[in-house]
């Protein structure tokens, strides 16, 4: 698993597919900000089959680039492909308050 | 120990009978359903002239019902320490009283099982003799405790390998207990490099994320131990910034992930850290060291929305 965060993102459909690579942490701080000048449509897939840990500093971040997503662009997000653990971790965090799963 | 009153308040005979078993064994236990109210209590209390060393409450009486007990308790007996009990069954409860009401110590039942009633009756030990919570409590004698003094940030990620591959098979269980272990591990060191490390006037010294090295004089140092199905892992920093009131003000804080919101709650590494841990310990002397850590097992009686404990120790006796 890759330590730094790796974004891609394509286009189809009317849908955003958003891939996350690899850790979710402090040094995520950059491409996280950018990353809601990537959306283009309504709704935007996050795929995090590929993403490792997210640490609180993670957590912070995708809240957000999350809330920008959903204030600036008025798009949907969702979430899948996400490991148990993330998966209980953003139960706990509220992060699916801003963003459904998508299973 | 068997000169210490133990004074128990439950909710109803349901509550006390579903823990009397694990209070077993305690000669000097005083045990108390249903206690007046407000007006009445003291009044009724005081003329006993008891000088508990420990109170035992139930959540199912405090805070929701009798929000107004502690007070009164502290009130009665100044130098009593306080112990929650809640089962796992219950629903977590309210953080935010418990965090002004500066409790210290909730312990949760999982199950009425030999290891419930042993780790219960260690609990109340622990207290009574004024020994902190440790990473060898946790485990089966004998396992190994592997230790890492840390000298530079960089170290973080081969630490976190090292837990991870300490904990071996394929099960989904395992694999489950690997991802749990290498966050919790990654939220520990954090929490030292970044969250202790204050100056004189209280701010942080370094940024999250912030390449740096450190000093010997911070002591800063990872431990961990796996036995075949519980890991323990604790971090000791030689800052001691981390304020005993400030803990429980920090979980309550993330408790409902209602400020999620607005991104930044503080002190979510801490509760992340505590939510994933069965049990949670912060052993503070202040100034001088911090010492975090807990443990959780491959296969937990607690589901991830079951009520997690805390032990908070300051003035605790040396090991």
């Amino acid at each position: 698993m890759s330590s730094s965060l790796e974004i891609s993102a394509r286009c189809a459909d009317s849908t955003d597919y958003i891939e996350l690579r690899g850790n979710i942490d402090a040094s995520a701080e950059q491409q996280l900000q950018r990353l809601p000048e990537m959306v283009r449509s309504q709704v935007v897939r996050f795929d995090f089959s590929r993403a490792g840990r997210i640490n609180s500093m993670g957590i912070a971040l995708l809240l957000r680039c999350f809330k920008h997503i959903r204030e600036e662009k008025k798009a949907e997000i969702r979430l899948r492909e996400l490991n148990p653990t993330n998966t209980i971790l953003f139960k706990m965090t509220g992060v699916f308050m801003l963003a459904s799963h998508e299973k | 120990m068997n000169r210490h009153l133990i004074l128990a308040l439950f909710h109803n005979m349901t509550d006390e009978n579903a823990f009397r078993p694990l209070l077993d064994g305690f000669p000097r236990l005083l045990s108390l359903c249903n206690p007046p109210d407000r007006d009445r209590f003291g009044g009724i209390m005081a003329p006993l002239q008891l000088a508990p060393s420990l109170v035992i409450l139930s959540t199912r009486l405090y805070p929701e019902s009798r929000p107004e007990l502690v007070g009164e308790l502290r009130r009665l007996y100044p130098r009593a320490e306080i112990l929650l009990v809640t089962p796992g069954t219950d629903p977590l409860p309210q953080l935010k009283r418990i965090a002004d009401d500066r409790i210290r110590h909730l312990f949760v039942t999982p199950d009425h099982d030999a290891e419930g009633i042993l780790s219960l009756r260690q609990a109340i030990s622990g207290l009574l003799t004024g020994s902190p919570w440790q990473l060898r409590d946790y485990v089966r004698p004998g396992s190994r405790v592997h230790e890492f003094p840390l000298n530079s940030s960089s170290q973080k990620e081969l630490l976190i390998e090292a837990v991870e591959h300490a904990i071996a098979g394929d099960s989904p269980e395992m694999e489950l207990l690997r991802q749990k272990g290498a966050l919790l591990a990654d939220e520990m060191v954090e929490n030292a490099l970044y969250g202790a490390p204050r100056g004189d006037d209280g701010k942080k010294l370094y940024c999250k994320g912030e390449d740096r090295l450190i000093d010997d004089g911070e002591q800063i140092v990872f431990r961990y131990a796996f036995d075949g199905e519980t890991l323990a892992m604790e971090i000791a920093d030689g800052w001691g910034t981390l304020a005993p009131e400030m803990v429980v003000d920090f979980l309550s804080r993330n408790q409902d992930g209602a400020l999620a919101e607005d991104g930044e709650t503080g002190g979510r590494g801490l509760f992340i850290i505590w939510r994933f841990l069965d049990h949670l310990h912060v052993n503070i002397r202040p100034g001088r060291k911090t010492v975090l850590g807990g443990h959780l097992r491959a296969v937990s009686p607690l589901d991830w929305e079951s009520p997690r404990g805390f032990s908070i120790s300051t003035d605790y006796a040396c090991p």
